[in-house]
């Protein structure tokens, strides 16, 4: 994992898998995650807000009263998002494309885990808070190294290699798109997903790092950290 | 990509000179009107969010509207129409999208405007 730089390994574990598994990827996507549906159902009428990393769009129409941008890094994604009839770009949450201060509330769901050094996590971070409004919140999700007794994952170390295994039978062999770690499994494919899993404090410290944000509730949740910050 | 979230975007190439990177300059563009519901309150309540210069300007350069010169104090049910009908209803759907300071194009396929930058412009 180390003998590839960041971005490469960003690219060949994260951009491109997430490329591939797209279809199979938003198969899977449909439990609500209530802490998530919670902030999103308190937001204030007509409030506008980004989700960063949406994914298939999966959280875009919890509430109808507030105008939400969709955004991810993979154009693939974002198709099925588009096609769902949600506003929706390509953009990058290192560099967002947005204009400061602009939105009263951002979610940034089980996305920073994919960025591969403290600097780049840190920098995806200060990005949501810089488009944020003064006043306006942020919610962040990721994935804890501490894992739930009944879950079934164990880690020994906190950056890893997560398996996605997509159905031969359905969605075809391998991707042999260029810059693609791929292996077979059985009736599956394989491709690993690059993660950083956070530890307790991790996400929250991170947070408290910017002078412009001030953390309002942290917790646990279903294996992940997350941390609900507002903007002074 | 409706005329509200185009209010949003600014180029973020790292070398694009301060202060003129926003507004994006759409160009080419083939719009198409969406059904979304009007709801009074709901328009109240996004007007003061928007930059009412740039919403105006770019109704005005791709012929959706004439908006008033001042956003509106205390608008009418009409100002309200027409304000959900550019911000909400219009929809970009093919276009370039180009930045006046440094002349970067973003373009929008399908709806969709792609905003990722080369390595060498990040």
């Amino acid at each position: 994992m180390d003998s590839l730089p960041k971005e490469k390994l960003e690219h060949v574990h994260v951009h491109n898998v997430y490329n591939i598994i797209a279809p199979h990827f938003s198969a899977t996507r449909y439990k609500p995650w209530p802490i998530v549906d919670n902030f999103l159902s308190g937001l204030d009428k007509g409030s506008i807000g980004a989700d960063v990393g949406c994914g298939n769009g999966k959280y875009l129409g919890v509430n109808p009263d507030v105008f939400t941008v969709g955004s991810d890094r993979s154009d693939k994604l974002i198709d099925i998002v588009r096609e769902r009839g949600f506003e929706a770009m390509v953009c990058d949450n290192l560099r967002l494309p947005y204009r400061d201060s602009c939105f009263d509330f951002i979610t940034s769901i089980a996305v920073i885990h994919h960025m591969s050094s403290p600097e780049r996590r840190l920098m995806a971070i200060n990005e949501l808070i810089r488009v944020l409004k003064p006043g306006g919140h942020l919610l962040i999700f990721v994935w804890a190294f501490e894992q739930e007794s009944r879950s079934k994952r164990r880690f020994s170390e906190q950056d890893v290699f997560v398996p996605w295994k997509m159905p031969k039978a359905i969605y075809g062999p391998a991707s042999s798109q260029p810059n693609t770690a791929v292996a077979e499994d059985g009736g599956d494919v394989v491709y690993q997903r690059y993660y950083h899993l956070f530890r307790e404090g991790e996400l929250e410290e991170m947070v408290r790092q910017s002078p412009d944000a001030m953390v309002e509730a942290c917790g646990y949740d279903r294996d992940n950290w997350y941390v609900i910050a507002s903007k002074k | 990509m409706r005329l509200i979230t185009h209010n949003m975007l600014q180029c973020h190439v790292k070398a694009c000179p301060p202060g003129q990177s926003y507004p994006l300059q759409i160009r080419n563009a083939e719009l198409e009107a969406l059904d979304a519901e009007f709801n009074a309150d709901f328009v109240r309540r996004l007007i003061p969010k928007l930059d009412w210069k740039v919403l105006r300007s770019t109704a005005f350069e791709l012929g959706v509207a004439q908006l008033p010169e001042e956003c509106p104090a205390e608008p009418t049910e009409d100002d309200l129409q027409m304000i959900h009908k550019v911000a909400l209803q219009t929809r970009v759907k093919e276009a370039e999208m180009v930045c006046s300071g440094c002349g970067h194009v973003y373009p929008i396929k399908d709806g969709v405007p792609n905003m990722l930058l080369q390595d060498h412009e990040i």
